[in-house]
């Protein structure tokens, strides 16, 4: 039915998976989009946007490459809705996105997008198949998926008390991510994997699987294993 | 999207998709919203904390401190001030660009990127056009002096509230003399 690639990307195991007759050039180009994710905002890349960040002063900017503010966006618009509880300087200190520029606000300012890249990772890998003309994919980095197409996608949860997996539910046209805080697992479906995979913090951090930005999102969440 | 619990009969949905669209650069809208003027210069602004103060007394609320303004120039004459800026309409971010004339009013606006599945019209001329001749102490609300298009709701409420701001934004600019 269908056929699944691998590959270890973003710290984890990024598995792509197409229909059975699609072409193997197709599973190049979504590995591709998510090595230029990985490339452009892992804190582990000498050369990535976050690592020129963190060498700034207080005070200083820098130009972002192009295309490179849309995340920025999203990740501060994200934490002014969720009333700071999405921080992707984890209160380390200020900065700011204008349009194509980075600003440093204060010297301790470190930042790590470790909260929303992979799900980012996964859209832009998604965007690539369906621009190629795929007709179903699904892509699943360590966990934070989206499936798009007509074909629903069978979701597992690991158990984590008494070990082994149990069914959740199945997935169309849509992402699923889960994130794990302190003993909290927390679960999010969303249309988008970037909002599921960073709305996981906001209700980790919250402990309310029914925070209002979830309805803003069209998102669901559920928290597995409550502290 | 659809999630269907364990159990749950499956039913087909189909999904629509339309493809993200990068329409213009911010340099390329600054060229077509002031096609008379010879030279754009970039110039940085921080609004320092009074300034963001009488914004929020403005009705606006202020997001951003710091704000890129590209300034027209024909000679020595200003022609006006263009601001890009982005907002996250149903899911996606928009890309848009904002000119305002010398006289505080908005000349144009142009979407520079759209990604959404709907709501395509609002690149229309005609949802657009709305804006032109607007300025600070208008309404600038949709359901009020903009109209909504179906279907793209939020999309349509967002980038009016961001042109509602960087009208407000250009017009602190022009009283305390950063325009000139």
């Amino acid at each position: 039915m269908t056929q699944r690639r691998a590959r270890p990307l973003l710290g984890t195991l990024v598995e792509i998976s197409l229909p059975d007759r699609a072409y193997t050039a197709l599973f190049e180009l979504g590995f591709a989009a998510v090595a230029r994710v990985q490339q452009r905002w892992s804190r582990f890349e000498p050369d990535s946007e976050i690592s020129r960040f963190n060498a700034l002063a207080a005070g200083e900017s820098f130009a972002l490459q192009a295309g490179s503010a849309r995340l920025l966006f999203m990740a501060s618009w994200l934490h002014a809705q969720s009333g700071g509880l999405f921080d992707i300087s984890q209160g380390s200190g200020g900065w700011q996105v204008t349009f194509e520029r980075l600003h440093k606000l204060s010297e301790h300012t470190q930042l790590d997008l470790g909260g929303i890249a992979k799900g980012w990772a996964v859209d832009r890998a998604i965007a690539a198949l369906k621009h190629a003309g795929a007709a179903w994919a699904c892509v699943n980095a360590g966990g934070d998926l989206r499936v798009f197409g007509v074909q629903p996608v069978a979701l597992h949860l690991r158990d984590e008390q008494r070990g082994g997996v149990r069914e959740f539910g199945h997935l169309e046209s849509g992402s699923f991510a889960t994130s794990q805080l302190g003993a909290r697992h927390v679960s999010v479906a969303a249309p988008r994997c970037v909002w599921a995979d960073a709305l996981t913090k906001v209700i980790a951090a919250s402990g309310d699987t029914a925070h209002p930005v979830l309805a803003r999102f069209q998102a669901q969440a559920w928290i597995h294993c409550a502290p | 999207m659809r999630f269907l619990p364990v159990l749950t009969a499956l039913a087909v949905l189909a999904p629509t998709s339309a493809f993200a669209v990068d329409y213009l650069t911010a340099e390329q809208a600054a060229r077509q919203l002031f096609p008379e003027a010879e030279r754009y210069e970039e110039r940085a602004w921080t609004l320092d904390a009074t300034t963001l103060q009488k914004l929020a007394a403005m009705g606006v609320s202020p997001r951003s401190a710091r704000w890129t303004l590209r300034l027209a120039w024909r000679g020595t004459e200003l022609m006006g001030v263009l601001v890009a800026d982005a907002v996250i309409g149903k899911f996606e971010l928009i890309n848009y660009a904002v000119a305002i004339a010398t006289d505080g009013r908005v000349r144009g606006l142009e979407i520079l990127s759209y990604r959404e599945s709907h709501g395509h019209e609002i690149r229309l001329p005609a949802w657009r056009r709305q804006f032109v001749g607007k300025a600070q102490g208008a309404a600038i609300s949709v359901g009020d002096d903009i109209a909504n298009i179906s279907g793209a709701t939020l999309s349509c409420s967002h980038v009016t509230e961001g042109v509602k701001r960087i009208v407000a934004v250009v017009e602190l600019a022009r009283r305390t003399g950063v325009l000139t």
